[in-house]
């Protein structure tokens, strides 16, 4: 009976630690790098690494597959990252793969680990959920600002990573729960009217460097909001060359 | 405090004190400012993170420069940050140097005018952006981005916040003035084709667990980066890329890719002109033994061949410089006007030049915007040797052109509590 080629590095790879022969584990990245280009194959990979992720693999091993499936990932593989995403030694590596998987079963598998995995695991599925841009966690994320920091204070920075019409909707209601806050909450709407101005919505940009303009005041109190003075009136500007 | 703040501020404070009381007050004249050392209200008031082997050097330069007046220090190493600490008390004969553990306490300080960072890799974008926000300007240590993501998201908080940023390579203008002088006068025509051998990039990690030592923050170390266990040779700043330093593996830095990339791509750029570009389009050429080579095109119609073999390069370009490096420029040998070389501002190098731009507000010499360029073409090459096939980069969007699982490569998700 033929062996399969992918038997023994898997097998290796399943007791891997730190320290171990990485030989097998090169072997894996190089028929990874190939899977890429050729779904076949990663359509024999990604159940391996995935079926790994639940078993009592090292974490180093587990840590491995994340970042094969970084590449290679599909919705397939979802549900074992997300079992990882509560657990404080592998969620970021979870978070490693999910967050390059394009698709709505990373994106609400992330959102709905927010409420469920503890507040310092949550700051990371909320820069995740910035870095994809994912709107459709901006309920959740305008939910958040009007609670303690550090997770209001990651929402509102998420909320201007995401940039679109209804994100800015959530930070123009905002208020700053404390005046402590006051400044992430005026970067995080420069960096939504930013990325409005960029898809063109002049009249949505104009309005947030507005309200930024309006807090910080001519005489501003420290460089930190000189600076967000700064960006206001240059963003101002921008509108208005765009105009 | 600007320098025209920090001036009204102490007129305010002079004549507060000359009205208090009409006893004598001494000012020594290091204070007011003698030769070419301004007066202390004139001066950059700047910071280092990241004082190891690199950080120490900028460390020093900016120490000797009369015109910046250095008031903390910050590194996860205890060694290090005491003997920055230590270096700059020396250098003013007093005990003011504040020695800092996190580089947010750092970037609190509303005193502090500008920061050099030369920290691993991936802790560039994350604290570059945090100075911008905090009105500091940024001497940035290359290679800038560890990332392609990571570059827009720095620069629009460098021109947004009104901040100057430069990169780091002091080798782009200094070492590549053979290729630079004749291209800049005109003697090869307009360049066509530059041949380029680049380094290799960055590997995982498997280094075995070792208790880590008192003197570092493991989990500040690493930061952003995945979680790994503390190994010296994982986190060692010496300069070598084939194991066993920082600039090895692929979570804390590019590789020579990158790291020497910076310069060599960032001196042929320069030479040739093409520092404001980004190449559009990518080719991966293979070879019958699983290797192969890529052609950077850019938008100029300029076509840069990484690692070409020798046997496939032209021998009758019409002109062509070559440096030591491995690095030909050629050009159509056709006559065009000579243009003068951008140069440093002032005589103290590309250190000076980020003081100097950080007192006249104008963009430096190694601008931001120029050194991302320089990474861009070297984070590209790094990903097309990894899929081994062709792409096409789509500069607008930052994105490559109908390749999802290219696209995937643009990033990485950083580790919690960290945030871009």
């Amino acid at each position: 009976m033929a062996t399969d080629p992918l038997d023994a590095p898997f097998t290796a790879l399943a007791t891997f630690d730190w320290g171990g022969d990485p030989t097998p584990l090169a072997d894996l990245e190089s028929r990874v790098r190939e899977a890429a280009a050729a779904p076949p194959l990663a359509g024999e990979l990604e159940p391996r690494f995935a079926e790994l992720l639940t078993s009592s693999a090292p974490l180093a091993a587990k840590a491995f597959a994340c970042r094969q499936l970084r590449l290679i990932g599909t919705a397939r593989s979802v549900p074992a990252l997300a079992g990882l995403l509560a657990d404080p030694e592998l969620s970021h590596m979870a978070r490693f793969a999910l967050e390059r998987i394009d698709g709505p079963e990373a994106g609400q598998t992330l959102r709905e680990a927010v409420p469920r995995v503890g507040d310092e695991l949550a700051l990371g599925m909320i820069s995740s959920l910035a870095n994809r841009r994912d709107e459709a966690a901006v309920p959740l994320l305008d939910a958040l600002l009007s609670g303690p920091e550090p997770l209001a204070v990651a929402a509102a920075l998420a909320l201007g990573r995401i940039g679109t019409p209804a994100a800015a909707k959530s930070l123009a209601a905002a208020s700053a729960a404390s005046a402590r806050y006051a400044d992430a909450w005026a970067t995080a709407r420069i960096d939504c009217a930013d990325q409005l101005l960029a898809d063109g919505d002049r009249t949505a940009a104009t309005a947030l460097y507005e309200a930024v303009a309006a807090t910080t005041g001519p005489a501003a109190a420290n460089r930190r909001s000189r600076g967000l003075r700064i960006a206001a009136q240059t963003g101002l500007l921008d509108c208005l060359e765009n105009a | 405090m600007t320098s025209a703040n920090r001036r009204a501020f102490l007129k305010t404070a002079a004549a507060t004190a000359g009205a208090l009381s009409a006893a004598p007050y001494l000012i020594t004249s290091k204070a007011l400012g003698v030769g070419e050392i301004p007066p202390a209200s004139d001066r950059i008031v700047m910071a280092g993170i990241g004082l190891g082997n690199q950080g120490s050097g900028d460390q020093r330069r900016f120490l000797d420069n009369p015109a910046v007046q250095y008031v903390a220090v910050c590194d996860v190493r205890t060694k290090w940050r005491d003997e920055a600490r230590g270096r700059a008390n020396e250098r003013y004969g007093n005990k003011d140097c504040q020695a800092l553990l996190d580089f947010r306490d750092l970037l609190a300080r509303d005193d502090i005018d500008a920061v050099h960072i030369a920290t691993p890799d991936h802790w560039h974008s994350i604290m570059t952006v945090a100075a911008c926000r905090a009105g500091k300007d940024v001497f940035l240590q290359k290679p800038e981005t560890l990332t392609l993501a990571e570059g827009p998201v720095m620069l629009a908080a460098a021109r947004r916040y009104g901040r100057v940023v430069s990169g780091g390579s002091q080798r782009v203008l200094e070492d590549y003035r053979d290729l630079v002088e004749p291209v800049w006068a005109g003697e090869l025509g307009r360049i066509t084709s530059i041949d380029i051998d680049a380094g290799p990039s960055s590997m995982e990690c498997y280094l075995p667990a070792v208790a880590p030592p008192n003197d570092i923050d493991w989990d500040l170390w690493l930061g952003p980066a995945p979680w790994q266990p503390y190994h010296p040779g994982r986190c060692d700043g010496n300069f070598g890329t084939a194991g066993n330093s920082w600039r090895s593996y692929v979570d804390y830095s590019g590789g020579s890719l990158t790291d020497w990339g910076a310069h060599n791509f960032g001196g042929c750029l320069f030479a040739a002109g093409l520092g404001d570009l980004q190449p559009d389009r990518v080719a991966w050429h293979s070879d019958d033994r699983g290797g192969g080579y890529a052609t950077l095109r850019f938008p100029s119609g300029v076509e840069l061949h990484c690692n070409r073999p020798a046997a496939l390069r032209p021998h009758d370009a019409p002109a062509q410089v070559t440096h030591q490096r491995g690095i030909t420029l050629r050009g159509d040998g056709q006559t065009v006007p000579p243009r003068a070389v951008p140069v440093y501002r002032g005589s103290r190098g590309l250190h000076g030049d980020f003081v100097e731009a950080v007192k006249s507000r104008e963009r430096p010499f190694r601008d931001l915007d120029i050194a991302i360029n320089t990474m861009v073409a070297a984070h590209l090459l790094g990903i097309v040797r990894q899929l081994r096939r062709s792409l096409t980069w789509d500069r607008s969007r930052q994105q490559f052109h109908d390749d999802p699982t290219a696209n995937r490569l643009l990033d990485r998700a950083r580790r919690e509590p960290w945030m871009l």
